[in-house]
């Protein structure tokens, strides 16, 4: 018994290494469709890292659910300290934060570089403004303790303006579900794709290889020997696919991250890029072998069952 | 050792087939070795080709693949260790006098030499049966003479040995039975010590 677990053994392992050196020899085909099976790959991949990035900006809520709020101008700070305290009292928000006027000139100084055009402005033009952040949340509690806060801001006589990125949110909320709902599909889809790009990739190998197949068939090797070597190479494919896909969404975060980093700065958000992690790469490499090996697979059966039916082999 | 023959569309490759499993026989049954190869399933058709040794007119050799490795085929179809399958591949070139091709490439080899590396292959494996169809087709008659002599010498060690062939020169040198096929029945059963 254990004579026999050797044998497959080593028949196994080689079949592993010899069908990779096949690949090898024939570098251009082999890289022609590992590019086919890495693009189809990195597709739904890449989305699925936008999303699951998109999905982290969310849960930091105390960026975007601040409430602007630009007083009157004119009003003083006793009046504005005075809506603050209401706000508090009514309904305890997470932060409540006052800038004033001169505050609010030292920032703007900085940021526009006027510097010394503003020291000529006689009087100070910039409001009193307050940033009211509501008590955290899930996204829904947040959004409705958001328009509460607004239709209370709105009646107090001393506001002006209320801004809030209200819209952007509920958008940014049902896009979300659209690209969760679009990745699964996109990735069932591509999936498919692998699966019958390799098994088309086999089916001409194998067609190219009939010869081969036949003597091996009248020299009395079964189907699960004839199969092997070909199930090893769409389970390469598949393996090299799936590499070169995350290789590719490496590369591509690491090109984005920089630009991506200082725009989303600009929103007061400091963000870094989230990748697929140690354990998501392994299952995609382990999921895209599947992929090759399922491709590969149907192909052979397709193949050997139309050499038995036909009975051709042998026949000169 | 045995010969079978006959004219042309006898038979003589399609009885040879039946043996292998590669075709199925229509009416009657075919009994190998006390298994009856007609209720016998699809599946037991490698194993039954695993224990049967057979040359082809046409060589049936793996372009691909360097003498040694096309003579191990059945060897490793069998998963022997690679220390066993090179010791018996080297004693299989041996005895067809191919020793010193093993690292060819079989479109290197002359028709006589591509015969002999089937040869090899079909007995390397030592199987119990082994077949042979026109093996001499494409030789001249001093090479005819030596392939004949060497399946003399295999049969000798215990292998049962069946071989379709035209060339009634050579088999009548032989003296061996002869089978005779006409139109798919026997037509003839010649006894070795009757002579054709």
């Amino acid at each position: 018994m254990r004579r026999k677990n050797r044998a497959w053994l080593r028949r196994h392992s080689y079949s592993f290494f010899s069908s990779l050196g096949v690949l090898f020899q024939h570098r251009v085909g082999t890289l022609m469709t590992v590019l086919v099976l890495g693009i189809a790959m990195f597709l739904p991949l890449g989305l699925y890292i936008t999303l699951t990035n998109l999905e982290g900006m969310n849960l930091r809520q105390d960026e975007w659910s601040a409430v602007t709020v630009f007083f009157k101008s004119g009003t003083t700070q006793a009046e504005a300290e005075q809506v603050a305290d209401k706000l508090e009292k009514r309904f305890q928000p997470e932060a409540v934060i006052l800038i004033s006027p001169k505050e609010g000139m030292v920032d703007f100084r900085e940021a526009s570089g006027f510097g010394e055009s503003l020291d000529m402005l006689e009087e100070n033009p910039l409001p009193w403004v307050m940033q009211v952040s509501p008590q955290p949340g899930s996204t829904e509690q947040v959004e409705d303790r958001v328009a509460d806060l607004i239709a209370f801001l709105q009646s107090v006589e001393s506001v002006e303006v209320t801004q809030f990125d209200y819209k952007w949110l509920q958008r940014l909320g049902r896009m979300m579900e659209l690209g969760t709902a679009a990745v699964t599909a996109l990735i069932l889809l591509f999936g498919l794709a692998v699966v019958v790009v390799v098994a088309n990739t086999i089916r001409l190998d194998v067609a190219s290889h009939a010869e081969e197949i036949e003597i091996l068939a009248l020299v009395g090797a079964g189907n699960a020997f004839v199969r092997q070597p070909f199930l090893y190479t769409g389970l390469w494919y598949g393996l090299m696919g799936s590499l070169l896909a995350v290789i590719m969404l490496g590369l591509t975060m690491f090109y984005l991250g920089r630009p991506l980093g200082l725009l989303l700065e600009t929103y007061g958000t400091v963000f870094s890029l989230r990748g697929l992690g140690a354990s998501n790469t392994l299952w995609v490499l382990l999921g895209g072998g599947f992929l090759g090996w399922l491709g590969a697979w149907i192909s052979v059966q397709r193949y050997l069952r139309l050499l038995k039916v036909g009975g051709q082999l042998g026949r000169t | 050792m045995v010969f079978l023959t006959g004219h042309s569309g006898a038979g003589k490759s399609t009885l040879l087939r039946l043996v292998m499993m590669l075709e199925r026989a229509s009416r009657g049954q075919v009994i190998v070795d006390g298994r009856n190869l007609s209720t016998s399933p699809d599946r037991v058709a490698p194993l039954v080709r695993r224990n049967t040794g057979m040359i082809f007119q046409d060589h049936k050799l793996l372009k691909d693949k360097t003498v040694a490795d096309n003579v191990a085929l059945p060897l490793m179809i069998a998963g022997l260790r690679y220390p066993d399958i090179r010791k018996r591949v080297r004693a299989s070139l041996d005895k067809v006098g191919l020793q010193d091709k093993e690292n060819a490439w079989p479109l290197t080899l002359s028709g006589g030499e591509q015969q002999r590396v089937g040869i090899a292959r079909a007995i390397v494996s030592m199987p119990p049966l082994l077949l042979a169809d026109e093996p001499t087709g494409n030789l001249d008659p001093n090479l005819s003479r030596e392939l004949f002599s060497l399946f003399e010498h295999v049969s000798e060690q215990g292998t049962t040995v069946l071989i379709a062939s035209h060339d009634l020169d050579l088999i009548r040198q032989t003296h061996k039975r002869v089978l005779v096929l006409s139109a798919g029945r026997l037509a003839d059963d010649i006894s070795a010590s009757d002579g054709l």
